[in-house]
């Protein structure tokens, strides 16, 4: 056999081996194809205007007043006097456009949520104290998916008669009541969600400092606020900007929230409902301006996604440890700090893990309205869900789409940490990017995307969306294997970077094939982290909102739950309650999936990352 | 049993040129060692021979068949790798059983070689184990029993002794060679511990950025070093620049300092040279028609079993060793000392181009 040249610059192996070049290409061309394709056809599509090139879209949504509003309109908050006498503040934000109110959103939600997710990274990376386990797992908490539900929770807790009121108008006697909405309860909704992500972020690179990095500035005669703020916190801050960025992209591409809060017309001054409600307003071919509009949010979410990299990867402190046990740097509050600890930190966590804690009282309560808590308890919601057949088939269908599109994740995350993981082609690179590209792509992009690919290349078929014959099972399927992707793929590829090559090697030099090699060697010390990235994508794929309520609820036969969920949450009618049982569903197979990858992988924290 | 040989084998990581042109000939159940500095090339080379990486140009070749481009399942060089390589997952049987398998060989068969190999590397009763239950030393004799149980033509050993404590790696050291005689096999070992590899071997082929210095007996290199630069790797030894300032045939005379040592053989062209002494031929005893340079004692080191004189002359240290306390009578720091070189002790080698 001679060597090849093109398989050594490719693919790193100088003997060309089907199997090497299959875990190279198979990810790759699924990627390009799937995800790649789909957005240059919707580029294309923003950019033509009467079949020639042209920047009528985007001309048209950038000179509108609509897109851009400058100056803003509107008033922060407006004093409103009830018949009883009583005064209520309406807190809603001011419309500067849909495209800067997105992003002012989004930077604020980015700003409040590296906030709290950093103090309370570092409390509970360096103090010690009672509760802290109480800390560890309700930090999680928020981190719980239940589509909908939590911000519709969210939403509750501050109108005129909910919790915030009943705090500080009942309790604390301020002489008025606040009501949140519009685009101050979207972004307050999102951050309360999203904190926990900086959150982990922020802890795992607190404790990956080296100890002695902090202990030589102490004995160098730095302390306390000098030594968080010249060498704890820079070095822990690529960790903090890259959960910031994170939830930036996160907020950016949120629809559950403003869906929640569309009854304030400012709530719907968003990009991503724009683009969701003139999806669903329109039918058969969707005006190119939802297109244009995709390609400005894709464009907005790549910069942040691509700068964070920039910004990370010139930020790789390697830290120089020559051997000897960390000690981890723990240590007792003091009494200031226990003060901060106990009476801020401990009701604001609280206070951020009401609306699961709501979500499950939602789905028991028999009544709630304009109390502070429920009146009554019932089982029957959650009687209905299991009996009720129309919601039954959204579970199966979830449950279906979401285990295969598992199976494939797993395929593509094995293949693209093999190939980029072990070898040092020219395709390794490439690979390693387009596998995490899906965390910089909204998932409102991928759904737009597909619906101009797939209406436009195979019109008439169970693909095309505009078809009455569309089955959306295979569009979801595809969707949710990109999309959740990178969490399996990051999963993988860590436990691969712990086996070293030679078990492989020699296992090669034995006489194996790279076929049993592979199989019989390498599977089988990975299969936890193949278990556990396995586990997160099929719990994520459950809670995928974007493609789902787009594609997925056009044949209302075929759609998930999240489908079902948005249709409560938009037509008045519908029970809350139900949804929320449904929440209550998703919640119980996260929790059990998380505990189960804990327990079996040993790891924590694997959960949202972006590096 | 093979004979391997490498013909003008060149390898480049990137801009990195690992090897430059690399030519061996291996015998017929030789244990031939490649000893060098990290990153001189040897575990590139021994990479290369397994199979695991390939040459940009060159050729390698096991009795009369090129194996080149072969890959390393079907080349039957078998390597123990310097971690050993253990997989974990897998008992010490199932470990050493693995090659057997996947050669499809009966089990009853397999059950045989694994108790042969075994017994070989005396782990007799270890089967169930997995590989972190076994000490560093045990782990190792895995490693060299999964290699041998498959009759490999040729063994490859990568610092094996490396990851092992002192003592542990004396008696593995025996223990590699005893096997090799047993087995009449081609070992080709590398090791950086200049004297494992005079212990170990039949030849050795000391290497330097890429390039084979020197091959030889362990006796040959030590002794008959042909670059400054073996002769500075083997061993603690006196390299002291100096100029060639006379010639006459194929004796010269040479001057460091304000020192000039004549009759000494030298026959390349360069005038820039090293002289190299090894310590322990260096007598603080008068000897018949030998060189003499008197200094002064800069240091005196105990070591135990030996002691050595640091002397300066001039600005240059020149190191003698001996075995006797007598020797040092009456030498103190700072005092005069005068020592005696054999003239066939002393090896005159052209400056090596940095």
């Amino acid at each position: 056999m001679r060597i090849s040249k093109w398989s050594e610059k490719l693919f790193g192996t100088p003997l060309f081996e089907p199997l090497v070049a299959f875990s190279f290409l198979f990810p790759l061309l699924y990627l390009v194809v799937f995800l790649i394709v789909p957005v240059l056809a919707m580029l294309f599509i923003a950019f033509t205007y009467e079949g020639n090139f042209s920047l009528h879209w985007f001309k048209s949504i950038l000179g509108s007043s609509y897109y851009i509003q400058l100056p803003p309109q509107g008033d922060f908050v407006t004093k409103q006097v009830t018949a009883t006498g009583e005064t209520i503040y309406l807190i809603r934000g001011i419309d500067f456009g849909v495209i800067i109110n997105s992003l002012v959103v989004a930077f604020f939600v980015t700003l409040l949520a590296s906030l709290i997710g950093t103090i309370f990274a570092f409390v509970m990376a360096r103090y010690d104290f009672k509760g802290k386990n109480f800390f560890r797992i309700a930090l999680f908490i928020p981190l719980l998916v239940t589509p909908f539900v939590n911000a519709y929770v969210i939403k509750r807790m501050f109108i005129e008669y909910g919790l915030v009121n009943f705090i500080l108008h009942d309790i604390f006697q301020i002489p008025f009541r606040i009501k949140i909405d519009g685009l101050v309860g979207v972004a307050l909704a999102q951050a309360m969600a999203y904190y926990p992500i900086v959150y982990l972020n922020a802890y795992a690179s607190f404790i990956n400092i080296d100890p002695t990095l902090e202990e030589q500035a102490e004995n160098l005669g730095s302390k306390s606020f000098h030594l968080f703020r010249t060498v704890t916190f820079p070095l822990a801050l690529p960790g903090i900007a890259a959960g910031a960025t994170l939830v930036f992209i996160f907020s950016l591409e949120d629809l559950a929230a403003p869906i929640v809060f569309h009854g304030d017309p400012l709530a719907k001054k968003l990009m991503s409902f724009q683009i969701f409600s003139k999806f669903i307003s329109e039918f058969g071919e969707r005006s190119p301006e939802i297109a244009a509009l995709s390609i400005i949010m894709l464009t907005l979410a790549i910069l942040a996604f691509l700068g964070i990299r920039k910004y990370v990867s010139l930020r790789q402190y390697a830290m120089l440890s020559k051997g000897g046990r960390w000690k981890p740097r723990v240590s007792d509050p003091r009494p200031w700090q226990k003060v901060i600890i106990y009476v801020l930190l401990l009701p604001l966590l609280l206070f951020t893990i009401f609306p699961q804690i709501g979500v499950v009282l939602l789905a028991f309560s028999k009544q709630w309205s304009v109390t502070v808590l429920p009146h009554g308890f019932t089982t029957n919601y959650i009687k209905e869900m299991i009996i009720n057949p129309d919601v039954r088939r959204y579970i199966v269908n979830s449950l279906v789409y979401s285990g295969s599109a598992v199976i494939l994740i797993i395929l593509l995350a094995v293949t693209s940490s093999y190939a980029a993981g072990r070898f040092k082609g020219a395709l390794s690179p490439v690979l390693e990017s387009i596998v995490i590209l899906p965390i910089a792509v909204p998932g409102i992009v991928v759904a737009m995307g597909y619906f101009y690919f797939f209406s436009n290349l195979f019109p008439n078929t169970i693909l095309d969306p505009v078809s009455i014959t569309f089955n959306p099972a295979f569009v979801l399927i595809l969707s949710y294997s990109i999309r959740r992707l990178p969490f399996a793929a990051r999963s993988v590829y860590a436990g691969l970077q712990q086996v070293h090559v030679s078990l492989e090697e020699s296992s090669l030099n034995l006489g194996a094939s790279r076929w049993k090699t592979i199989t019989g060697i390498l599977l089988p010390l990975i299969s936890l982290n193949v278990f556990g990235g396995g586990m997160l994508s099929f719990v994520y794929a459950m809670s995928e909102t974007s493609t789902s309520i787009t594609l997925g609820s056009i044949a209302i036969e075929k759609a998930p739950i999240t489908a079902f969920m948005k249709d409560i949450m938009l037509s008045a009618a519908g029970s809350v309650n139900i949804a929320a049982a449904l929440g209550v569903l998703l919640i119980t197979v996260q929790i059990i999936s998380i505990v189960v990858v804990n327990i079996i992988t040993k790891q924590r924290y694997a959960f949202i990352g972006l590096t | 049993m093979v004979e391997v040989k490498l013909k003008d084998v060149v390898k480049t990581f990137g801009e990195t040129v690992a090897l430059k042109g690399v030519d061996l000939e291996i015998k017929h159940g030789e244990l031939f060692t490649l000893l060098g500095p990290s990153g001189c090339g040897k575990s590139t080379t021994l990479r290369i021979i397994a199979g695991l990486d390939f040459p940009d140009r060159g050729e390698i070749w096991f009795d009369d068949s090129e194996v080149t481009y072969l890959s390393s399942s079907e080349r039957g060089a078998v390597l123990v790798f310097q971690n050993y390589a253990l997989w974990p997952h897998m008992t010490v049987y199932d470990n050493i059983a693995y090659g057997l398998k996947v050669r499809k060989l009966p089990k009853s068969e397999i059950d045989k070689k694994v108790r042969w190999a075994l017994e070989l590397v005396k782990l007799e009763g270890f089967e169930d184990r997995y590989p972190t239950q076994l000490s560093g030393g045990q782990q190792q004799r895995v490693a060299i029993a999964r290699a041998l149980v498959v009759e490999p033509k040729l063994l490859l050993l990568d610092e094996p002794l490396s990851n092992l404590d002192a003592k542990l790696r004396l008696e593995m050291r025996s223990e590699i060679r005893r096997i090799q005689r047993e087995l009449g096999i081609t070992v080709i070992y590398v090791t950086h511990d200049q004297e494992e590899a005079m212990a170990i071997s039949d030849r050795i082929a000391v290497m330097n950025i890429g390039n084979i210095e020197q091959v030889g007996t362990p006796r040959e290199i030590y002794e008959q070093p042909r670059t400054e630069f073996v002769a500075s790797f083997m061993g603690k030894t006196n390299v002291i620049p100096a100029k060639v300032v006379e010639r006459e045939e194929n004796k010269v005379t040479v001057e460091f300092e304000s020192f000039r040592l004549d009759g000494l053989t030298y026959n390349e062209k360069n005038d820039n040279v090293v002289i190299v002494i090894r310590p322990e031929r260096i007598s603080l005893h008068p000897i018949e028609n030998a060189v003499t340079l008197t200094g002064k004692v800069d240091l005196i080191e105990y070591y135990g079993f030996f002691i050595e004189i640091v002397g300066l002359f001039g600005e240059k240290r020149i190191i003698a060793r001996t075995i006797s306390d007598k020797d040092i009578k009456g030498l103190k720091p700072q005092g005069e000392v005068t020592f005696y070189i054999n003239r066939e002790d002393i090896l005159v080698l052209p400056r090596q181009q940095l």
